[in-house]
């Protein structure tokens, strides 16, 4: 081989080289990726809630990946933390070890996050929160966890203000699961019912593994008129309180008096799963699906169009998560130390279950929509317009 | 005295419930001197087929009991027959007992792949009817619950007193070796238990769901206590599992009204450990042997 076939040969390959580099180095720009990490009850009994958050993701994700943000791509990897400590920390680990997230969404059950966010902190990945309301997790506060969702203190002060004022109720029962959530918000609202002259007849807790409640509601219908009581749990357990009130005629759906108070833990279609036993049910949503604002229309036709279904209040709790992120990829951020920075500088997000704007804790102070809803004889439910 | 009366009834249905499940955990252990780790999931089961009769066949209530039944009668055969009796054959006790865990592992993880995690609502229609009656309460489902046990515990007493087949069970129960030599088929009659533990098993769940929160792990949430009055029953002792199981009931409702529902595990596993310490053969001191 001459040297001139050489040079040129060696010349065709640098040119071919140089060829792919330069085809090759768009490419590599769209594939940048934010790691989304997210930690849901897949199973156990709050599974519910991660079925629901998958959907909102997912649409959100489609939405966002269209265009993408900032040349950037968000990818989601899910891992189930099943609402308890144990497998979310085991869940956790996995995540932070294995695929290395940006950032991570979840969990929903206050017990989870809490055991999640020393390795979050750790990690120095930030974890954004929209399901868990112990006040534990953002007081005194801790640089790497955000929450959107309203704490303990905001939702209990809230309904126990109503419930004196409006509902005019004078006695209650607090029925609550033993967990971190359950105690500080049956806590809250202790607090404030009784601070404004009303009386706490009976304080009951118990185990996620209580399954029959006749005895708890035998126990409740024998303290006499109850005017509300205010209820902590998780969907199934919630679900055996309500029949069970209804079949001790405590309710009205049993013909008595009390009305059950709910938070933001029920998903819709938990009226219809308790019959008539939910007559009069009034609880707490960060959705109100006849909310005329762009961003609540806009979601709700593209989760029928591709669910085919209509949305319930947690489904927009987990895609607001996932816009969020992209805001916040959008002003920049890209790695978990700019996300994190980017989180903490929010200002003004609007966002289908309202604002977001997080203070010195990194809880979210800017919630406008909290809507009040009671369940009506056939079953369907109205906003009360009390916020 | 309303309330006492009340949560004496409330304790009666929910022991009943308790009954129909530690029933074929003792039989079983009457005839085999084996736990069955899969128990609980032969009731979750029971639950699903009583519910999807329901709600996917259009099928009423009291016909999704019979096929609750026969669901968990011929899991129990199938299991036996392709698991628990060749590993038996091989003479080592404890590879049984290490398949049943082995069984249950695989039949939760199977009904967490066909069913999903998401809790069902089964709702019975009986439920919502209530009947009063100075001052108490019982709805017909609980009415239900309470007869369906009564009636199992006098058939499966009339089988064990009364027929040649309860006779050989107990027979076996007794003495297996001996029982072979007389003529009775020990491997049929094991066979048999199973199909019975199970069948009850699978009915137990058709009665539990509209009472559990219906997911593929329903079934270990009542299975705990049902060992626990095994133990205090006096393991295998049929009469004594009866007895723990309604004393298990009434204990909880009583305990839900005076000490609170969070207290119910402390006191029940606390009988369980005076129980163990003081009588151990457990509330009806039989030998084993004559336990079925």
């Amino acid at each position: 081989m001459t040297l001139r076939l050489r040079v040129r040969r060696l010349a065709a390959g640098m040119l071919t080289a140089t060829a792919v580099a330069v085809i090759a180095t768009p490419l590599h720009a769209e594939d940048k990726t934010i790691k989304v990490g997210a930690l849901l009850p897949i199973s156990g009994p709050g599974s519910y809630f991660g079925v629901q958050d998958k959907q909102g993701i997912e649409l959100a994700l489609e939405l966002v990946n269209k265009a993408g943000v900032n040349g950037y791509k968000l990818e989601v990897k899910y891992e189930d933390s099943s609402c308890s400590p144990l497998p979310a920390t085991q869940a956790a680990k996995r995540l932070l070890e294995q695929y290395k997230p940006d950032v991570v969404i979840g969990e929903e059950c206050s017990d989870a996050t809490l055991a999640i966010m020393p390795l979050m902190a750790e990690a120095k990945v930030p974890l954004l929160n929209a399901g868990s309301s112990s006040i534990k997790i953002t007081e005194p506060g801790n640089p790497w966890t955000f929450r959107i969702m309203p704490n303990e203190v905001m939702q209990g002060v809230d309904i126990a203000t109503n419930a004196y004022k409006r509902l005019n109720a004078r006695t209650a029962v607090l029925l609550y699961e033993n967990t971190n959530a359950g105690i500080g918000n049956a806590k809250v609202f202790n607090d404030t019912f009784t601070k404004l002259g009303g009386k706490i007849l009976a304080d009951i807790g118990f185990g996620r593994d209580v399954n029959d409640f006749t005895a708890i509601a035998t126990r409740l219908a024998g303290l006499g008129p109850v005017d509300v009581i205010p209820t902590y749990t998780l969907e199934g357990q919630g679900l055996k309180i309500t029949q069970a009130l209804m079949q001790a005629g405590v309710t009205k759906g049993g013909d008595g008096h009390a009305i059950q108070l709910g938070t933001i833990w029920l998903p819709f279609g938990f009226e219809q799963k308790a019959g008539k036993a939910a007559l009069g049910y009034i609880r707490i949503v960060q959705f109100d699906p006849t909310d005329q604002r762009p961003a609540v229309r806009d979601f709700i036709a593209a989760f029928k169009a591709k669910y085919n279904q209509d949305p319930t209040h947690l489904h927009p709790d987990a895609y607001d998560q996932i816009t969020l992120i992209a805001d916040v990829i959008k002003r920049g951020a890209k790695d978990p130390q700019s996300i994190r920075d980017g989180l903490a500088a929010t200002r003004d997000f609007s966002g289908v279950t309202g604002s977001a704007e997080f203070d010195k804790t990194n809880q979210n102070v800017k919630m406008d929509t909290v809507h009040y809803m009671e369940t009506l004889p056939d079953l369907s439910w109205k906003a009360l317009g009390w916020n | 005295m309303t309330v006492v009366l009340q949560q004496g009834i409330n304790g009666v249905v929910l022991g009943s419930l308790y009954v129909l499940v530690a029933l074929g955990l003792t039989l079983i252990y009457g005839v085999l001197v084996q736990i069955n780790f899969a128990h609980a999931d032969i009731v979750t089961l029971g639950a699903f087929s009583a519910y999807f009769f329901m709600h996917g066949l259009g099928g009423g209530y009291i016909p999704s009991i019979a096929v609750a039944l026969a669901v968990g009668g011929a899991l129990g055969w199938l299991m036996n027959a392709a698991i628990f009796a060749p590993l038996r054959r091989q003479g080592n006790e404890l590879l049984p007992l290490i398949a049943t865990i082995g069984v249950s592992v695989m039949l939760e993880n199977a009904m967490l792949a066909w069913f999903g995690p998401v809790p069902y609502a089964f709702d019975s229609p009986l439920s919502n009817d209530v009947i009063r009656f100075a001052g108490t309460f019982i709805t017909l489902q609980n009415v239900l619950i309470i007869a369906v046990s009564v009636a199992t515990i006098a058939l499966l007493y009339a089988f064990m007193k009364f027929t040649f087949l309860g006779k050989a069970l107990r027979a076996v129960s007794q003495d297996r070796e001996t029982a072979g030599l007389m003529g009775i088929d020990p491997d049929r009659l094991v066979m048999l238990t199973f199909v019975i533990a199970s069948a009850l098993a699978g009915m137990a769940g058709a009665m539990l769901g509209p009472v559990l929160v219906l997911t593929p792990f329903a079934g270990t949430s009542v299975i705990v206590k049902a060992f626990a009055i095994v133990i205090i029953g006096g393991f295998g002792n049929v009469e004594g599992t009866i007895l723990a199981g309604l004393m298990v009931g009434l204990i909880e409702s009583y305990t839900t009204q005076y000490l609170g529902p969070g207290m119910i595990d402390i006191v029940v596993f606390a009988l369980l450990l005076v129980m163990l310490a003081v009588r151990p053969t457990g509330l009806i001191a039989e030998k084993r042997e004559e336990n079925v």
